[in-house]
């Protein structure tokens, strides 16, 4: 499962807490480096782990618990809401409606997965009934065209691209105003993979989507991502209106916590997961049961409101 | 924190605690694995207990100046592949020269086999291109387009003489089994790994679980593991270097190429000291 060994770490590290006699300041301190090198190791940003650290203590501050409080239960507590802040954004993505044309828009770094997604997830919903289409905006990379084509052509979805044209807001613009005519309500637009560093490339993304005005754009991402996740994730956010997250190539050993960053720099929530090359390989993703998941607890998700 | 302890008779493990722990966090904002950032650590400390501080000398500073050496030891190749000079030979032997590039998804293995075509060019070497990858949708066109810009021709069936062939295979866990035959039967001059400088923490996975499937899976008793690694997307790390100093410290192999953009002239050599500098500051 996702993010499996960060939830072993983070019981084991609660669990050896449990088992301390006295809960002192040592007790808490282990507890919380055990489990800030557990989200260390899974990728999750440095700073965003040591605010949390920091928060943590402040909820906890062992010197004003008066006698007979349960310290336990209030560490354990103050964990469970940091991590739920850090992965839920606090409101929905947009979600769109069937039969009511919607455009969305992918974007994200080189090689995140985000033409290999599209395919997924019109498939997804074309499994459920809606009319999907793919629009190639995507002029930059070698056989780019052919890939979004091929794929396309395997799942029976329908697909506008060119050989020959070279700007991509052209080639979205005709693609989203032709899937509009045929009634099509999913017209998914994927785009070149770009990074912040790099100016020109922000700008044509950002002309792409003033041009097809989408009604939900997602950052996807690739699960092995280290440090640069939040930065890049943050950029992406401040170009386009990224509204929600796809992490991709859940199927390998990565940890996934870059994608923790990301929902944090974009305020926007995973909405599912890539775990694999075919089309079928992918799941959708909810954070309330992933939270309780991700810390082993049954027991935990009661005593929030205890 | 760091207070001079210049004076005191030998530094032991506790002096040094601070400094170090405050290094290995700045290793980690730079995303070096958090793993590698330990091993590091500890063996500055084995190196630094029971040494004398130089006086007027801070425990950080003389910390600093021991990690800086251990990152330059570890960044600098012990063996050094000149591809150009081995292409050379097996040119004069007739026999092409055989470069495989393995990597998982996405890294960008077919965008800088191209680039490493096309340094080969500039090199007034002949170069063909393989595209083993006939899995994913639109692999073969990609490199065919590649192919065509570059006017180098694409290795369908048998064997040309002398040129320099660049063979792309990705290694997915299923493909694992074919790919060691692959290299097992080709017998290829150079197995480069690509890996990008985005990954954090997997980078130790990728490349050690790959050397261990290269070992297991191989037929013969004397196996072909990783020669050199490619590290690409450095354009879009900022500081964040540390996947080098992964990828090197688990492999042992060196970091042969750095791509740094999508164009076919972004192709570097790594530069040790700069990477050093960064990864201290
Ligand atoms: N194992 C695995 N591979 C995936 C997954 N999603 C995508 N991939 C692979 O990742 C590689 C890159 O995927 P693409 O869809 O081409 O990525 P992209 O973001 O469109 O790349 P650019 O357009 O070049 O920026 C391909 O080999 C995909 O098959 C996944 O969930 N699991
Ligand atoms: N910024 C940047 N992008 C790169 C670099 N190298 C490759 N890319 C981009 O990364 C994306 C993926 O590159 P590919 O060469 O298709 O990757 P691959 O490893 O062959 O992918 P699969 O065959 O699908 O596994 C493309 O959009 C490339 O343009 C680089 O050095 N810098
Ligand atoms: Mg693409
Ligand atoms: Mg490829």
């Amino acid at each position: 499962m996702v993010l499996a060994e960060l939830g072993g770490s983070i019981s084991r590290a609660l669990q050896q807490m449990s088992n301390a006699t006295i809960i002192d300041e040592k007790v808490l301190n282990d507890c919380l480096n055990e489990i800030t090198r557990a989200l260390l190791q899974s990728d999750v940003q440095f700073k965003l782990v040591r605010d949390m650290q920091a928060n943590i203590k402040k909820i906890v501050n062992l010197d004003d618990l008066a006698a007979g409080h349960n310290k336990r239960r209030i560490i354990q507590q103050a964990i469970f809401t940091e991590l739920c802040k850090m992965l839920d954004p606090g409101k929905p993505s947009f979600t769109p409606k069937k039969s009511k044309p919607s455009v969305v828009m992918f974007v994200g770094l080189q090689g995140s997965g985000k033409t290999t997604t599209c395919t997924k997830y019109a498939y997804y919903h074309q499994k459920k009934g809606w009319k999907p289409a793919l629009v190639c905006a995507d002029t930059f990379r070698a056989g780019a065209f052919d890939q979004l084509k091929q794929n396309a052509t395997k799942a029976k979805i329908p697909f506008y691209g060119s050989y020959m044209e070279s700007d991509p807001v052209k080639i979205a613009v005709e693609g989203v105003e032709r899937f509009k005519k045929e009634n099509c309500d999913l017209i998914i637009v994927d785009t070149s993979g770009r990074h912040k560093q790099e100016v020109a490339l922000f700008e044509e993304m950002r002309q792409v989507s003033e041009a097809t005005k989408p009604d939900l754009v997602i950052f996807v991402m690739d699960s092995s991502i280290g440090q640069a996740a939040f930065d890049q994730a943050q950029a992406f956010k401040q170009s386009v209106a990224v509204g929600a997250v796809i992490v991709t190539k859940m199927d390998g050993h990565a940890k996934g916590g870059g994608a923790l960053s990301a929902v944090a720099a974009t305020k926007s929530p995973v909405i599912f997961i890539g775990t694999g090359e075919h089309m079928d390989e992918f799941e959708t993703f909810d954070v309330k049961p992933f939270v309780s998941r991700l810390l082993g607890m049954g027991d935990l998700s009661g005593f929030m409101d205890k | 924190m760091f207070q001079s302890i210049a004076g005191k008779a030998n530094l032991e493990k506790a002096d040094l605690e601070p400094a170090l722990k405050a290094l290995k966090d700045r290793l980690m904002t730079k995303n070096v694995a958090e793993e590698i950032a330990e091993k590091l650590c500890e063996s500055v400390a084995f190196s630094l207990v029971g040494k004398k501080l130089a006086s007027f000398t801070r425990v950080s500073s003389t910390v600093q100046a021991a990690m800086e050496d251990a990152l330059v030891r570890i960044l600098t190749p012990r063996r050094s592949i000149d591809i150009l000079r081995d292409v050379h030979v097996s040119k004069e032997q007739r026999k092409p020269y055989v470069v495989v590039f393995v990597g998982v998804n996405g890294v960008g293995k077919s965008t800088n086999l191209a680039k490493v075509a096309y340094w080969l060019q500039q090199h007034d070497i002949n170069v063909m291109m393989a595209a083993c990858d006939t899995f994913r949708s639109g692999a073969v066109e990609q490199l065919r387009t590649h192919a065509r810009r570059l006017q180098i021709p694409i290795f369908e069936k048998g064997y040309e003489k002398d040129p320099a062939i660049l063979v792309e295979c990705r290694t997915m866990n299923l493909l694992m089994r074919a790919l060691s035959k692959l290299i097992y039967v080709n017998s290829p001059d150079l197995v480069l790994f690509v890996g990008e400088a985005l990954v954090g923490n997997d980078a130790v996975d990728q490349l050690s679980k790959f050397n261990h499937k290269l070992a297991d899976l191989s037929p013969s008793p004397t196996p072909r593991l990783i020669d050199g690694i490619l590290l690409t997307k450095f354009d879009t790390i900022d500081d964040k270097v540390g996947a080098a100093l992964s990828m090197v410290y688990i492999s042992g192999a060196p970091v042969m190429f750095v791509g740094c953009g999508q164009s076919y002239t972004d192709l570097k050599k790594l530069n040790v000291k700069s990477i050093v500098k960064t990864l201290l500051k």
